[in-house]
């Protein structure tokens, strides 16, 4: 325990730097405007940022980073509550009753609750991530390449069959993924792979590419096609202030939450859909006011969703951190920022590059306190973004997705594969296909081919070394599991109907 | 067969000739496998097989009452294709003059020819050309400080129109 607290002194030294305290405050700046506006996430802005690692240190970014991650968490509740439309997908939830409250007049205490809500989330998940990050760390040392590996088919597992409504969509866009990792030389022989002789295929595609083409172009070319009708219509500001009632019910809806959302972005079964949609029920049932829930808006049925939002949000750093592997979109993309430093998150990462992890675990509680001041005074401020036009919006972020492409690696072959991408965005989100497991797949697909084969090694090329270790016997299992139990659950819930004489 | 599961039949063979063209991509892969048993090919036949089966399916379902468990698309039904071709104009005509323009002006080119299409999305025709001027200097007020920020401070090059870092 001494240990810790003394590593995290040494953390917020680190990240108590003028400068450090300038890129923590940037990133949460950028982060809140990024959930606010619709048409960009926090992926997109992390990823065109991207090329900020050729000449920032390792400390600083991930600091920015990881302050627009969460900034991004805080900013996409006022769009939700305001807006008829949510700024992100984490804030879906938050919209069902914020906008309720909003129309009956009490946007403001929506707002407040929302931002103190995660605040007080995001501290707790942090403490949590200080205690348990280092300690899942020293166990993972002990995992073998079988263990890796097997943790990594999970997380595919889960990033894309857990959480899409179609298996098979989802399992699509894995291998699409998959696919795109495979381009350029390959980790452990150094063959080249699907580079068509094209010098620029090379060094594989870029992840930013594939981030900003799916997310940022793709989305503008969506709403030119599909949504240029669409009128938006935004709900009246009123005073951001909370009743001492107000309060009351609040605070149980938060820590609640807080203990939904932490296990959830612990485990690979990544994002914060299923966090956020399990806190809206516990509250519905617990509530006292069950009447106000999609009527006149129900204070706790924004408290819970926007603090678990939140919690699971920190808490997918303890995979990324502690293990290296991504469980959403934006955990994927800083991934790919560690590996342009040459650093790969996991266990030694604790002991190799201490400085910058406890300086980034630090920096979350100094993050979270900026974003509590950026967005109950201040919110106001972020309102007027809600007034773009959208036209011009669009067009703008078509303009820093070309910088963050061309910035990384001066090419113009580049500009004409993200706009390729684009096109594959487009199609996917027309047919519903999800695009987490596409990033996670081509970034994470490399790494568990070198696993896997190292792993083979190790079993002197026989398959049942998954099987003979302990702790990879139980992964697979938990894999199987994952990709079984739900189809036998519908399998049976069918047959169950059938006996009792109902039609299914 | 209506039209949406003609589309979606397509997005379908689609998926399936990826994977026989990542199969045949993975033919020239050398197998050379050392200790583990599997080499460089294996995961190419994994992912090719995996598409082509993938591809399979969703044609399947397409032919057999369509995607399962699928959201009706958002939006309208018919795709703005002018508003499209406007915006994607703008992207290959960045991405074919970024060199010789600089970031700047080709980046501005490039927002106005996307507000253009945006705005015929919306249903505003063409614009004039006051418009069209007052989105470039809407273009290069975002583009030039970004362009500075990066050849400035971050030293981050990215092409000009002059050797001078400021064009």
């Amino acid at each position: 325990m001494g240990d810790i607290g003394q590593q995290l002194l040494q953390g917020f030294i680190t990240a108590g730097t003028p400068i450090n305290l300038m890129w923590a405050l940037l990133g949460c700046t950028i982060g809140t405007a990024v959930g606010v506006l619709p048409g960009i996430g926090p992926a997109t802005a992390v990823a065109m940022l991207l090329p900020i690692t050729l000449k920032v240190d390792p400390t600083a970014s991930m600091i920015f980073f990881a302050g627009i991650y969460y900034g991004a968490m805080y900013g996409g509740s006022t769009t939700s509550i305001l807006m008829n439309t949510p700024g992100e997908a984490g804030s879906m939830v938050t919209a069902l009753e914020g906008n309720k409250m909003a129309k009956s007049g009490r946007a403001g205490a929506a707002l407040a609750t929302a931002a103190i809500g995660s605040f007080v989330a995001g501290t707790i998940a942090t403490v949590l991530v200080t205690l348990f990050a280092p300690a899942v760390a020293n166990y993972a040392v002990q995992l073998g390449p079988p263990e890796y590996f097997l943790l990594m088919m999970l997380a595919f597992c889960t990033v894309s069959s857990v959480l899409g409504k179609s298996t098979l969509r989802g399992l699509t866009a894995l291998f699409v993924g998959l696919a795109m990792g495979l381009v350029g030389q390959e980790q452990i022989s150094g063959q080249m792979r699907y580079t068509g002789n094209v010098p620029e295929l090379m060094d594989g595609l870029e992840v930013v590419l594939i981030a900003v083409g799916l997310f940022a172009v793709a989305e503008a070319l969506y709403a030119v096609l599909y949504q240029g009708r669409e009128v938006e219509t935004q709900n009246a500001m009123s005073k951001v202030h909370m009743t001492r009632e107000e309060w009351r019910r609040s605070w149980p809806a938060w820590l609640r939450a807080t203990f939904i959302g932490v296990p959830f972005g612990c485990i690979p079964a990544g994002g914060s859909e299923i966090p956020t949609f399990l806190s809206y029920a516990a509250e519905k049932k617990l509530s006292k006011h069950p009447e106000q829930f999609g009527t006149t808006g129900a204070i706790e049925g924004v408290a819970g969703p926007e603090a678990a939002n939140n919690a699971a949000i920190t808490a997918t750093l303890i995979p990324l951190l502690t293990l290296g592997i991504p469980t959403s979109n934006t955990t994927a993309i800083l991934l790919g920022a560690f590996q342009n430093y040459g650093i790969q998150p996991g266990p030694q990462l604790f002991d190799k590059n201490a400085a910058l992890v406890w300086a980034l675990i630090a920096s979350l509680y100094i993050g979270n306190v900026m974003l509590l001041v950026l967005n109950l005074p201040l919110v106001g401020l972020w309102v007027k973004l809600l007034k773009l036009p959208k036209a011009q919006l669009y067009a703008g972020i078509l303009i820093f997705a070309t910088v963050g492409v061309y910035g990384m690696r001066q090419s113009a072959f580049d500009l004409v594969l993200l706009y390729g991408i684009g096109l594959l965005g487009v199609v996917m989100r027309r047919f519903d296909f999800p695009t987490a497991p596409v990033v996670v797949g081509m970034i994470l697909g490399p790494l568990a081919e070198a696993q896997m084969r190292n792993a083979l090694s190790i079993g002197e090329g026989h398959w049942s070394v998954f099987v003979q270790r302990p702790v990879s016997a139980v992964l697979l299992a938990l894999v199987v599991a994952v990709l079984l139990l739900p189809r036998l659950m519908r399998w049976w819930r069918v047959r169950r109907l059938q006996v009792a004489g109902l039609p299914s | 067969m209506s039209r949406a599961a003609t589309k979606q039949a397509a997005v379908g063979a689609g998926v399936l000739l990826v994977g026989l063209a990542m199969a045949g991509g993975a033919t020239t892969i050398s197998a050379e496998a050392g200790y583990s048993g599997v080499g460089p090919n294996f995961l190419p036949w994994v992912v090719a097989v995996a598409l082509m089966v993938c591809g399979a399916w969703l044609l399947r379902e397409a032919f057999s009452g369509g995607f399962r468990q699928a959201d009706a698309p958002e939006g309208a039904e018919q795709g703005h294709w002018r508003g499209f071709a406007w915006v994607s104009a703008g992207l290959l005509i960045n991405a074919a003059l970024i060199t010789r323009l600089g970031f700047i002006l080709s980046c501005a080119l490039c927002f106005m020819l996307a507000v253009q299409g945006f705005k015929s999305s919306e249903g505003a025709g063409a614009l004039g050309i006051k418009g069209w001027l007052f989105n470039a200097a809407v273009g290069i007020a975002i583009a030039a400080p970004v362009y500075w920020m990066f050849s400035q401070l971050l030293a981050i090059n990215l092409p000009g129109l002059t050797s001078t870092g400021w064009l």
